[in-house]
């Protein structure tokens, strides 16, 4: 509830020129308002062009379609073998592996991050709130990264605390 | 006439007689049907009219006796709308499961009003919802204007820039396999409107009926716009909004595989 209010507030500031003729409508409203060009039905859906014309498509891009997705996947199946090898071996021995797995995991979530983002909290809907997020989701991922790097150069490194954490 | 000559008659016969006055001869008379007991059942169904926008959705309750009823949901339904009140709105056509208008929510599980048995346990009430996440026109009428838009978009017809000359396509026997599970599929929208992904992003992800179609004119080995079709795809919010949650194979009221559709169409798109 509290983090609607924030939304909408945020929202009225971005698109208050857009809709500086119009009086406060509910957010919803104003959300849908910045995304389409066709006039706002109460009650009722918003279609952009009439409803004979077909809906249309995101300019293409394999960086964001199959590349993702396969990489996505691919990223996921490895995480399996590494986490078993992180598991046999000694993240001191193998620091490449113990780096290779670190850099994979935080990947891994930042996909997950991702995808949550693009669900629930996309740029067309939420056109303040979203971008934020998702930068702050970047830059926290490459915080974290630069840590994972500093941890494993510097510390014992991901795999040896982890079974220090399991054996304590 | 009728009413007159069946003065004498038992009451109980004269209400069932009047309805058909043809059924007055003699033999009619004598065939006394066994009086099943009342088995009433009580029917929750969303109601909203556009007419009161201010009035809020409310679930409205009718008993039937489901012993003067036919088997499934869709007869409850048109005897609720003959007998009880003729303002509840749904569509219906073919009452056999083939044209998809009946596509609704019965107790929680999207399906065809006219495939779905009532459940005779008349201590249970059935609740009966439009589909899920949709735009109400009218009680259970949601508005598939999207839903069409979004089927038209993946141009669902045959596209080949040079048709055989002089005579039909061909297509053997294993091409014409790969269709089968797909072609089937009767566009009701139960699918699309179980999915989550579509209920959060349906303006901009597919859905699974508009994407198994998609597959279906791509698995075509007759459609030689197969890579045009699959270029559209390429983007984040198309096709890629799907999380494998297989509401759609789960719901389908033809028995239809759309998550495996889609599964498809992400394999071939990863391997070009």
């Amino acid at each position: 509830m509290a983090s609607a209010v924030v939304v909408r507030s945020l929202v009225n500031r971005n698109i208050a020129s857009a809709l500086a003729q119009r009086t406060v409508r509910p957010f919803a409203v104003q959300a849908r308002r910045a995304h389409s060009d066709t006039a706002y039905v109460p009650g009722g859906p918003i279609y952009k062009g009439t409803v004979n014309d077909p809906t249309t498509f995101p300019p293409p891009s394999r960086a964001h379609g199959s590349h993702h997705w396969a990489f996505e996947r691919l990223l996921s199946a490895a995480l399996v073998p590494m986490t078993a090898a992180a598991f046999v071996t000694s993240g001191s021995a193998f620091p490449v592996l113990d780096g290779l797995l670190g850099i994979s995991l935080v990947v891994h979530s930042h996909i997950g991050f991702d995808a949550l983002l693009v669900d629930y909290i996309h740029k067309r809907k939420f056109p303040v709130l979203g971008p934020l997020l998702s930068w702050t989701l970047r830059a926290t991922t490459v915080g974290v990264l630069v840590g994972v790097y500093q941890f494993n150069t510097n510390d014992i490194g991901l795999t040896e605390l982890i079974s220090k954490v399991w054996a304590a | 006439m009728a009413s007159l000559a069946l003065k004498t008659v038992p009451s109980t016969f004269a209400r069932g007689i009047a309805a058909r006055s043809f059924a007055s001869s003699a033999a009619r008379f004598q065939a006394v049907p066994t009086q099943k007991p009342v088995l009433a059942k009580e029917f929750k169904i969303y109601r909203w009219n556009p007419d009161e926008p201010a009035k809020k959705p409310t679930l409205q309750t009718y008993k039937i006796d489901l012993n003067q009823c036919g088997p499934m949901i869709l007869d409850a339904l048109i005897k609720i709308k003959n007998e009880v009140d003729p303002t509840l709105t749904f569509r219906r056509s073919c009452r056999e499961g083939i044209c998809g208008s009946c596509a609704m929510n019965i107790n929680g599980q999207n399906t065809l009003a006219c495939l779905c048995r009532i459940d005779r346990d008349a201590s249970k009430d059935t609740k009966i919802y439009p589909l899920p996440h949709m735009y109400i026109v009218k009680d259970l009428v949601p508005d598939l204007t999207l839903f069409y838009k979004q089927y038209k978009s993946i141009e669902p017809y045959l596209k080949n820039d040079n048709p055989p000359e002089g005579r039909e396509y061909y297509q053997s026997i294993e091409d014409r396999k790969k269709l089968d599970g797909m072609y089937e599929c009767i566009l009701c929208a139960c699918c699309s409107t179980s999915c989550p992904s579509y209920w959060w992003n349906q303006d901009e992800y597919l859905g699974p009926a508009t994407l198994m179609a998609a597959y279906r004119w791509m698995a075509d080995s007759r459609d030689s716009y197969t890579s045009q079709r699959k270029e559209k795809l390429q983007n984040e919010m198309s096709l890629y909004r799907c999380h494998t949650i297989f509401n759609c194979s789960r719901t389908c009221p033809k028995g239809l595989n759309p998550a495996q559709a889609i599964a498809k169409i992400k394999l071939e798109l990863a391997a070009e």
